[in-house]
């Protein structure tokens, strides 16, 4: 056995094609799983709303991602009223699906991120917001969500990595991202190790930028912060 | 819909079966990796911690979907290449699905352990440990009788985490020909037409084993700390 080092370069080139598709997933799901995970943060502080919110967090977070994203590309095409529905061009596509699901996914997770920042917030402030007279939009623009930002920031960076890593199941549903490319290289010319590593560094380098981007991030928002 | 589930009930129970195995396995090789990787981390020998941050840093940064199928198409090559020296004959050698999943989602999930166990290593007074050298306890005695036990009840929150991204990583294995639920799942839709029937029992399978471990620590965690409760 021997490590080909000329294929791992061949390959390089091919396996960045998928990048696009990887990228296009990534960004696609973290708009929609943050707007998701806003809206169960805010149905949670309701009153017939707060359990359907739970059920939903319980549910994404107790499963894989590989058994939710087969019961929307394989399972919900079952029903008769997805087929004939207005989101079926959507839905037929296995893009969307992965889509889907990882929004699913990952807006569970960070509602619970939300949910530990806001319990990060002391009632004494709150106290002093309501003592200062501040409505309840302005305690909000001002006090809450600064201080939520900054106590979510380190588990949000951890999770937009889980979803980078999420996205590598997108060939398992036909689609070419990093890992789907790999896989097809690797049925042509069965050299697991030259191609697996080398997409593996492109993920890592992804990883990286995106922790990089996050202790960027942290520091400015620690910039008033007293040492 | 309910027919078709009691005729599959069985294959779903013996996947389940399978389930539990490889997280019984993969549980025991996650501690392992977890208790050296953090020693590692704490080691004196610079060289040893680069190493143990290294393991962290790539099998942390790359999917776990990918470190399945490296190591799986991995040693079945190594495999086969290291049979054919010694019989020229041999056509192709693998590790068992079982066996390269099991080994898989341990390393990846023991990555993830080093740190925890690392942390509640540093829990552990420096003063406990000087005084069981002070008694004249050997390294290794300090280490089992002494650390171990104590980091034990810092550990185990993350510990729990780590435990149900296990159960829930063993899905992956299905892609590469375990036979547990999920594959019994593609069998019994491809046959019945009702693939989110299928998908949806096994969801509930995977709920009810995370749901049974986050109860399992919980408790744990109250038996753990049921002397320190009052300290607090």
């Amino acid at each position: 056995m021997s490590f080909d080092l000329p294929l791992m370069l061949l390959s390089f080139p091919r396996l960045l094609e998928g990048l696009s598709t990887t990228l296009r997933l990534l960004a696609f799901s973290l708009v929609f799983g943050l707007a998701i995970a806003l809206a169960t943060s805010c149905a949670r502080n309701t009153r017939w709303l707060s359990w359907p919110a739970e059920a939903y967090v319980y549910f994404f977070r107790g499963t894989p991602l590989l058994v939710q994203l087969f019961m929307i590309y394989f399972g919900l095409p079952q029903a008769e009223f997805i087929r004939t529905g207005p989101l079926w061009p959507l839905l037929r596509e296995p893009f969307w699906c992965m889509c889907l699901a990882l929004s699913l996914n990952n807006g569970a997770y960070v509602a619970e991120i939300i949910r530990g920042g806001m319990l990060g917030v002391g009632t004494g402030l709150k106290e002093a917001s309501w003592a200062l007279g501040l409505s309840r939009f302005h305690q909000l623009r001002f006090v809450t969500v600064p201080i939520v930002l900054r106590l979510c920031l380190p588990a949000y960076g951890n999770e937009v990595v889980s979803l980078l890593k999420a996205t590598a199941l997108a060939s398992t549903v036909t689609l070419l991202d990093v890992t789907g490319i790999a896989r097809s290289i690797v049925a042509e010319t069965f050299a697991p190790y030259e191609i697996f590593i080398s997409a593996a560094v492109i993920y890592l380098v992804l990883t990286f930028f995106v922790q990089t981007l996050v202790t960027h991030l942290e520091a400015r928002l620690d910039r008033h912060a007293q040492r | 819909m309910f027919e078709e589930l009691w005729r599959w009930s069985g294959a779903f129970m013996q996947g389940s079966l399978v389930i539990l195995l490889v997280f019984i396995v993969s549980l025991v090789l996650t501690v392992v990796w977890g208790l050296i990787g953090a020693s590692a981390k704490l080691s004196g020998n610079r060289a040893v911690r680069a190493a143990a941050n290294a393991y962290t840093v790539i099998f942390r940064g790359t999917p776990e979907f990918l470190v399945l199928l490296l190591l799986y198409f991995g040693s079945a090559v190594t495999l086969t290449a290291l049979a054919k020296l010694v019989w020229p004959q041999t056509r192709f050698v693998d590790l068992s699905p079982f066996w390269a999943g099991s080994l898989a989602i341990s390393l990846i999930v023991g990555a993830a352990a080093t740190e925890t166990f690392r942390g509640a290593f540093l829990g552990v007074d420096q003063g406990q440990i000087e005084a069981g050298r002070a008694l004249g306890l050997r390294r290794s005695h300090v280490f089992f009788l002494v650390r171990l036990p104590q980091m034990w009840r810092l550990a185990l929150p993350s510990f729990g985490n780590h435990m149900n991204s296990l159960v829930k990583d063993t899905a992956l294995i299905s892609v590469i020909g375990l036979q547990e639920i999920m594959f019994t799942a593609d069998m019994a839709a491809s046959t019945n037409s009702m693939p989110f029937a299928m998908y949806f029992t096994v969801a509930l399978i995977y709920l009810a084993f995370t749901t049974i471990i986050t109860a399992t620590m919980r408790r744990l965690e109250r038996r753990a700390n049921r002397f320190t409760a009052a300290a607090r």
